[in-house]
């Protein structure tokens, strides 16, 4: 996995040096907490027991997954945008495990997930939100979104592999993007869905992280989080199953790639 | 070792096919067996099938039939110590154009396992085999086509490669910069003991550089031999016809004339090689003024690669 760990360190260094990337990077999670949140949570606060700043700290865990999701579409255009340039040739060409090839690119693509989520718990708590200070919650809650992430980069490239057209790929992946965000609890609760919007929200991987990120990471995160019913435990194995299934698909549209 | 100095073979093919889905045959069974410490040529147009022959050489395409061992190593079976082994540079450019020269050098090297003292020392004698010290620390976006396909060739040199494949080393390159990574590829035979194949469909570069050639179109494998030989075959000169008339009778007598050596023809275009092109051309003419065939054009050559081509498919050379 050495071979990992160069190709992360590629990729790493060369958006460090991007300084568009690097700008939309950092300043994109500050906006969304900053307008959507501020601003959806002065419209819906007032009629919210706890204000506005309930609101926030409800919805902040849906701006960590819409962030970490787009980070991910992002990494399967930069591996699209590898394959049509030619220089994942060097890479299979070189003796390393196939599959290392893939995980450099995931891991970048979580690395800066992770990043941005600390921006935004950093943002949020500035704003007003109810972050935790228990370090168990920042970790735990770490751990959730990089496995949201990793499973969403799994998806990502697995369709990045699929075709030769960017736009097709930004087609397919965008049906993706918001829509999943707003078919889950991030930003109101299961209870408030028609039926066949909740059944859709609770095979959602969006929620699991969401309401995982309330237990884990506000204070008094479990008030929130129980009003869907969904325990801590489901959310950590909603997860693990979701990375998996991500991983799974990437690997194996990759290996259909090459023949 | 490897099996390959017992045999010292390169590279050995059986009956290598490849074939996309239903209806693309790309490569329709290729033998090859390519000795090492030799600059060995596949000669042939687009679409014959150069650049599939190498990626299941290269372990980057699994053959639909046939098997394949570079240094000893089966293709398949033992692709990763194939790829240990083998330095690759590709038809089109694979480079990554937001790194520096060093960058690329650097981080290639890495995913070959190299060490940090071994990349630095590579990576300052390859700069200056090619001459890229100077734009080294400067973007490859920068670099124009000559400097990349350099850039290039020393990526597949970090590693000491046994086997360096080249795909279209020249491409689109002008005249001076051809001249040069030729000199290189010479070099890399003569100074490293390389063995390398390279794919190419211009002519006078097998000519000049291969010791050995194999002209290649439709997945199949022609005629393989060394240039200079294949060449003579053709006749000390060629006289090269396109014209009406009756062509069966004109050449059935050109075929009796003793002087001619073989007769091909193609496209309307009548090959004859003859032992002197001067001494011949007034016969030829003459004959075919008494045969009721009216000659449009006519030239007289020494024999290409070309001519070889043509002889072996019926069909001109299109570059």
């Amino acid at each position: 996995m050495s071979a990992a760990v160069t190709l992360w360190s590629k990729h790493m260094v060369k958006s460090v040096h991007n300084q568009m990337e690097m700008t939309g990077m950092l300043i994109q999670p500050i906006l969304w907490v900053v307008l959507f949140g501020v601003g959806m949570g002065s419209l819906l606060g007032p009629s919210m027991p706890g204000g506005e700043d309930i609101y926030i700290t409800f919805m902040l865990p849906g701006i960590i997954a819409l962030t970490a999701s787009g980070g991910a579409i992002a990494g399967g255009s930069t591996w699209l945008n590898e394959r049509l340039q030619g220089i994942v040739k060097e890479y299979l060409a070189a003796p390393i495990p196939r599959l290392s090839i893939l995980m450099g690119n995931a891991l970048s693509t979580v690395s800066k997930g992770l990043i941005q989520s600390l921006i935004i718990l950093i943002v949020g708590i500035i704003v007003g939100a109810n972050i935790t200070s228990n370090p168990l919650g920042w970790l735990g809650g770490l751990v959730l979104v990089a496995g949201f992430t990793l499973g969403f980069a799994g998806i990502a490239l697995s369709m990045a592999s699929s075709t030769d057209n960017m736009g097709a790929y930004h087609s397919m992946i965008m049906l993706l993007n918001l829509p999943l965000l707003f078919l889950s609890n991030a930003l109101y609760p299961l209870e408030t869905m028609p039926t066949w919007m909740r059944i859709g929200a609770l095979i959602n991987p969006t929620t699991y992280v969401v309401t995982g990120l309330r237990y884990m990471l506000l204070e008094n995160g479990a008030e929130f989080a129980k009003v869907d019913t969904i325990p801590l435990w489901l959310c950590f194995v909603a997860i693990t199953i979701f990375t998996a299934l991500g991983m799974w698909l990437a690997s194996s549209a990759f290996k259909k790639s090459l023949k | 070792m490897s099996e390959a100095s017992k045999n010292n073979l390169a590279i050995e093919a059986r009956g290598l096919v490849k074939r996309f889905g239903q209806e693309i045959l790309a490569v329709d069974g290729v033998d090859l067996a390519i000795e090492a410490n030799t600059i060995y040529a596949l000669l042939g147009p687009n679409g014959a099938g150069k650049t599939t022959t190498i990626n299941m050489l290269t372990t980057l395409l699994e053959p639909t039939e046939g098997s394949a061992k570079v240094a000893g190593f089966d293709v398949v079976m033992q692709a990763n110590d194939v790829r240990k082994t083998i330095g690759v540079t590709f038809q089109e450019t694979t480079l990554d154009k937001e790194l520096t020269g060093r960058q690329a050098l650097n981080y290639h090297a890495r995913l070959y396992g190299m060490s940090k003292d071994q990349r630095q020392a590579k990576i300052t004698e390859l700069l200056a085999l090619v001459e890229l010290e100077d734009a080294a620390d400067r973007t490859i976006s920068t670099y124009s086509g000559g400097m990349k396909r350099r850039l290039e060739l020393i990526r597949g040199l970090m590693t000491d490669p046994n086997v360096l494949f080249l795909d279209e080393p020249t491409l689109g390159l002008d005249p001076q910069s051809r001249a040069r990574i030729g000199d290189y590829i010479v070099e890399l035979k003569v100074n490293r003991g390389m063995s390398v194949l390279l794919t190419t469909h211009y002519m006078d570069e097998a000519e000049q550089l291969s010791d050995k050639v194999a002209i290649i179109d439709h997945g199949k494998i022609l005629i393989e031999g060394r240039p200079s030989e294949l060449v003579d075959q053709m006749g000390a000169d060629v006289i090269t016809i396109a014209g009406q008339g009756n062509r069966d009778d004109f050449i059935e007598k050109v075929n009796d004339l003793s002087c001619c050596e073989t007769i091909t023809t193609g496209n309307g275009i009548i090959q004859i090689g003859v032992d002197s092109g001067s001494r011949r051309l007034v016969e030829i003419i003459s004959l075919a003024n008494e045969r009721g065939f009216t000659v449009e054009d006519i030239s007289v050559a020494k024999p290409s690669l070309g001519d070889v081509f043509l002889k072996y498919t019926g069909r001109q050379f299109r570059d």
